[in-house]
């Protein structure tokens, strides 16, 4: 009787003290997330505020070697979201259907090879996608519109693909979490597989498709070694998808090695741009998530 | 089951008949460019530059005039907009092997084969004529540092400034900045600690030195920070490192409280595809072309 009290007080004090490490971790992450957010905003609001927030980003001039230099991002935030725009639009619909594919057409044979692909694909380091690109698209596009082949339309595609993997294993989660019990309803009603798929398990497969896209926006607005290869790197608005393009992670990674003064916080401030970016990004797709478990 | 037996077929082929599109324009590309022969000079040039903020951009546009001063004082980095940037040595060789009508510039120590260097008034860029001053695109590796030097870093600084450093500094593809320098001897038993720190293209060079130092006084550790001119001129400046590096020459309120040294010269060569026909160029014309003013090769004219 005694003996069994004391190793359950054993027991308690193990788990409080697990506890307290586990809490410890948590906090770890959030401590971290709290210095990026401090060191950024410190680093880039002062000049910001110098400068003035709206030449700043509505600014259409980059010269930091000129003097006086001008600091202006519209040009980086349009390339950012221009190229964004584009990677979902070419991304999203293969991503989808080739969700679609793994989990309602895909024989298991097939899948053995496909999902593992898929997943390859998320592991591969973003500087080997630049290469491909430099490689492959960059003179595809090259000798099909001429000029340099380092264009909006190159970045596009190349994020296009770069996004697949998370919209893929996502939107497939998705659809694989549509109850069983739905398809087979529409099919008791004589609906084909076809229909019964298109019309009954991707639409209740929608939220988890739409974070899965903005996840992907996410990841394609946020990505730069791949595209600081390929995307010729103009500070000035592109006026044509054949036309280089900066966008704002490029245009910090590019300068960031040799700027100093009032340079290095102007790309700093450029960081805060591309943070807020995030921050809006994240918070879209916690309220899908949100509207998706009140449902 | 059979549709979908025959969807997966289809995509299949679908799939291959892309690759093999893919493998003929990648044979189509290299036979025109050969079978070609001729280089095409109505192609629009693709102008390659370097990152603001680099040291080999901002002594490119210095010393070509890129970079002006306007009538009120301000400085104008006239760099073509439609330039597309590399931010590293490599990068713009890349560039300009894979593209016949780009145009780009290096440092020296890094041309190779791989790529053609114009002549600038018709004067090749090599060590000999950066030295007599014939070719014009040149710079000087700076040492910089308060007047008095630790005892380690004075007699390192003797090693830089002695035959063998300065054998070293013409070996790695650089000019000398003293041709009949003193023979250097190591003294016993010195030891402490030299940080240097600056110009990431005087870094290259000062690693082969700093190499080649630590085999002859092992003693003597040596810290490098290549961290760009600018910051090495600070460092140099507050204190915080022994001895700055700077690929560029010094402002004037910059220069009032340094010692200068050259270490070597640096010469800029203008790159062009191997393809390009154009061999010879003069400072003005190379503005013209990486301002903008030009942009076909045909237009090139005195």
């Amino acid at each position: 009787m005694k003996n069994k009290k004391t190793t359950k007080r054993k027991v308690k004090k193990i788990d409080r003290f697990m506890e307290g490490v586990f809490l410890l971790s948590a906090l770890l992450s959030v401590l971290a997330i709290v210095l990026i957010a401090v060191f950024i905003f410190a680093g880039g609001i002062p000049f910001i505020a110098k400068y003035g927030l709206s030449h700043f980003l509505l600014g259409e001039k980059w010269t930091p070697s000129n003097n006086p230099a001008l600091f202006g991002i519209l040009p980086m935030i349009i390339g950012s979201v221009s190229v964004t725009v584009g990677a979902i639009g070419i991304g999203v619909p293969i991503g989808v259907m080739t969700a679609v594919f793994m989990a309602e057409y895909c024989t298991p044979n097939l899948y053995k090879i496909l999902k593992p692909s898929v997943n390859l694909m998320a592991a591969i380091p973003s500087i080997v996608y630049g290469f491909f690109a430099l490689q492959l698209i960059v003179p595809f596009m090259r000798r099909l519109f001429g000029g340099t082949g380092m264009n909006s339309l190159t970045v596009m595609l190349l994020l296009g693909i770069m996004i697949l993997p998370t919209i893929i294993g996502m939107s497939e989660a998705a659809i694989r979490a549509v109850p069983k019990s739905y398809y087979n309803g529409s099919l008791a009603l004589g609906a084909t597989h076809e229909r019964s798929v298109m019309r009954v398990s991707l639409p209740a497969a929608k939220s988890g498709i739409l974070s899965s896209i903005v996840l992907g926006i996410g990841r394609a607005i946020g990505e730069t070694m791949a595209v600081v290869l390929v995307a010729g790197n103009q500070p000035r608005i592109p006026e044509s998808l054949t036309q280089g393009v900066r966008t704002l992670t490029t245009n910090i990674v590019l300068e960031m090695s040799y700027a100093t003064g009032q340079h290095r916080e102007a790309l700093i401030a450029t960081a805060v741009v591309l943070f807020g970016f995030i921050l809006l990004i994240n918070g879209v797709f916690l309220f899908i998530k949100r509207k998706e478990a009140i449902r | 089951m059979h549709i979908k037996q025959s969807s997966t077929v289809v995509l299949a082929l679908g799939i291959g008949l892309f690759l093999a599109a893919c493998g003929n324009t990648s044979s189509d590309a290299a036979g025109s460019s050969s079978a070609e022969g001729g280089f095409d000079i109505s192609q629009t040039i693709h102008v390659v530059s370097r990152e603001d903020g680099s040291g080999t951009r901002g002594a490119f546009t210095e010393i070509t005039k890129i970079l002006e001063k306007d009538a009120e004082g301000n400085e104008i980095d006239d760099t073509y907009l439609e330039a597309a940037i590399q931010n590293s040595t490599d990068g713009v060789m890349t560039s300009i092997i894979g593209d016949d009508t780009s145009i780009g510039y290096i440092s020296l120590g890094s041309l190779n084969d791989k790529i053609k260097a114009v002549k600038i008034k018709g004067v090749i860029p090599t060590a000999e004529t950066i030295k007599d001053g014939s070719y014009a695109i040149a710079r000087p590796f700076n040492l910089v540092y308060k007047e008095k030097l630790s005892k380690e870093a004075q007699d390192f600084s003797d090693f830089m400034f002695s035959q063998q450093g300065q054998e070293i500094v013409l070996k790695e593809g650089y000019v000398e900045a003293n041709d009949k320098a003193p023979v250097y001897t190591a003294p016993n038993n010195l030891d402490g600690k030299i940080s240097i720190v600056g110009s990431t293209s005087v870094t290259s060079v000062m690693e082969v030195l700093a190499e080649e130092y630590r085999g002859l006084n092992p003693d003597v550790t040596i810290d490098i920070t290549s961290n760009g001119s600018s910051a090495g001129i600070a460092a140099a400046i507050d204190g915080t490192a022994d001895i700055g590096m700077a690929s560029r020459e010094l402002k004037e309120d910059e220069k009032t409280s340094l010692t200068v040294s050259v270490l070597a010269m640096d010469g800029i060569a203008v790159i062009v595809n191997k393809e390009n026909t154009t061999d010879d160029l003069s400072i003005e014309q190379v503005k013209n072309i990486f301002t903008g003013k030009w942009t076909k090769w045909e237009e090139l004219t005195d």
